[in-house]
């Protein structure tokens, strides 16, 4: 295994041990990856017709998920974890339908079926809030009519801890578990929570779930009202709404993404012989005290050094950061110069891409899919396109083209942001491919 | 419509509410003699074979009526004569 170079207070290594992930350009971490190196889109029309109609019906939206038919793909699973799934997850909400699939891709990839951890001694964080928005929405008109019928289970579901319940019985998780939420950085704030209840020794190991933003009418109104969204200019060729950085930025452009995370101390790995597919060095959370959705310069750049500190690595050694990267002419703008201020010198070197250009923008989730992007990027050696970048609004900035591009990547910082001023900023380092295993 | 069901297609509304709710029950299992208990539902389980057999029979019955209720008959039977 690699060594941690660094070790500010020696706490426990934590290493990320799985990934899974149900998405617009991908129902499994492969396909993920394929869609992520090919430059391929999720972002076209919503076909889903509403009441009213969306204000913006250009998304990168989950298609074609059938829950029964992907649960079958786990053909070797016990047959009494898949009754155990369907009964708690058959009628469940899709959110939850997806956060269930993506946690399966994980569970197993981190090797926790046949190689398991003590209950007691794994976390669960769900990362994500108000993620039962559109469930309730659509349930509305017919409680209206007939609050008779309203499903008991309604009680359960609504509430975004309901996923605590239904992941921890399906993997009989009993150590500590809740909800961390942070607007469009709470995929960070869950993953950075999840590695501190390893690095306090709460737990060996923690399930990180980002749950998808199932955002109904009502949501997408008000995104487009608070001048957010995007979409107007490019309301007839969808595929290239979704532009950031590029000086034709107009706003962010919805995407939805379940995705899990475990995470690991690197002990346990070791000990279980599970590969580490990357190490969290440093992961940092501040605000910036607003009540709005405005950006801040110095948020940013003390979320960013705060998660180098953390991680030992000097500024110059990051080869290469995912940038929050909305899409969003503010956002944008001032992520980019806070990037310039922290790796000064440097910052021509450093190679950025925005993966909502790709995936959109999926707000909660959005941290914890760009962690599984900078990883598999790290792991196989490459830098995923920026589709859309024609004119960048830095001509400094290291940002890839059209095309993906071929890089080694040892070491990665990955943003987000949120309203409320929340900053966030993580910072990953690769574990080479142990054939030892 | 509701005025023309038999007990034995009340019955059959609530089966298949059982075999959707409890993927684990097969459907020889269901007889009219069980409680839904015995076919492994917890409280919430039971309460949405209740509410689901309402909306698919068209009737809206106050949850009081079902309180001495014990096996998968007197779910009918209470169903059954409400749908009249």
């Amino acid at each position: 295994m690699t060594e941690k170079k660094h070790s500010p207070k020696s706490s426990p290594c934590v290493q990320i041990t799985g990934m899974g992930i149900v998405s617009a350009i991908g129902h499994n971490i492969a396909e993920f990856t394929r869609s992520l190196a090919d430059g391929k889109s999720g972002v076209r029309r919503i076909a889903r017709s509403t009441t009213p109609p969306l204000a913006v019906a250009i998304g990168a939206e989950i298609d074609g998920f059938n829950f029964e038919q992907m649960l079958g793909q786990f053909s070797d699973m016990p047959e009494s974890l898949t009754q155990s799934v369907q009964h708690v997850t058959r009628r469940a909400p899709f959110t939850i339908q997806t956060s269930v699939i993506s946690a399966l891709q994980a569970w197993r990839q981190a090797r926790l079926d046949d190689k398991p951890i003590e209950p007691e001694r794994i976390g669960l964080v769900i990362a994500g809030h108000n993620t039962t928005q559109n469930y309730q929405y659509s349930l509305c008109s017919d409680f209206q009519r007939n609050p008779e019928y309203l499903s008991p289970r309604y009680a359960l579901q609504f509430m975004d801890s309901n996923q605590i319940g239904v992941l921890s019985e399906i993997f009989n998780i009993r150590g500590e578990g809740f909800v961390t939420g942070g607007a469009s950085a709470s995929g960070n704030v869950g993953v950075i929570h999840g590695a501190r209840l390893i690095q306090a020794g709460l737990v060996d190991a923690c399930l990180v779930v980002g749950v998808v933003a199932d955002l109904s009418p009502m949501e997408i109104q008000g995104f487009c009202t608070i001048g957010a969204m995007g979409g107007k200019q490019f309301h007839d060729q969808p595929e290239k709404a979704c532009r950031p950085f590029d000086a034709l930025h107009e706003g962010f452009i919805y995407g939805q993404a379940s995705a899990c995370l475990v995470l690991e101390s690197g002990d346990s790995a070791n000990a279980r012989k599970a590969p580490g597919l990357a190490n969290i060095l440093g992961g940092a959370i501040n605000l910036h005290a607003t009540a709005s959705a405005q950006p801040d310069i110095d948020g940013e750049t003390k979320a960013m050094n705060a998660a180098l500190q953390q991680s030992g690595l000097a500024a110059c050694e990051i080869d290469y950061l995912n940038t929050h990267g909305s899409s969003s002419p503010l956002g944008d703008k001032v992520e980019i110069q806070a990037i310039e201020q922290v790796f000064g010198d440097h910052f021509p070197r450093v190679r950025l891409n925005a993966t909502k250009g790709l995936t959109g923008h999926c707000l909660y989730s959005a941290g914890v899919v760009e962690i599984i992007a900078t990883v598999v990027q790290m792991q196989q050696g490459f830098i995923h396109p920026n589709i859309n970048l024609e004119n960048p609004i830095n001509a400094t900035a290291n940002f890839c083209g059209a095309t993906a591009v071929s890089q080694p990547i040892h070491s990665a910082m990955s943003n987000s942001f949120g309203f409320g001023g929340i900053n966030t900023s993580i910072v990953l380092q690769k574990i080479p491919a142990d054939t030892d295993f | 419509m509701s005025n023309t069901r038999t007990k034995a297609q009340v019955f059959d509304v609530v089966k298949n509410n059982i075999l959707d709710i409890l993927p684990k029950v097969q459907p020889e299992m269901v007889s009219i003699e069980k409680s839904l208990s015995d076919l492994g539902a917890n409280s919430v389980d039971r309460m949405e074979v209740v509410t689901l057999s309402m909306e698919d029979l068209g009737v809206k019955i106050p949850l009081l009526s079902f309180a001495g209720v014990t096996n998968i008959e007197g779910l009918v039977d209470v169903l059954f004569n409400n749908a009249q």
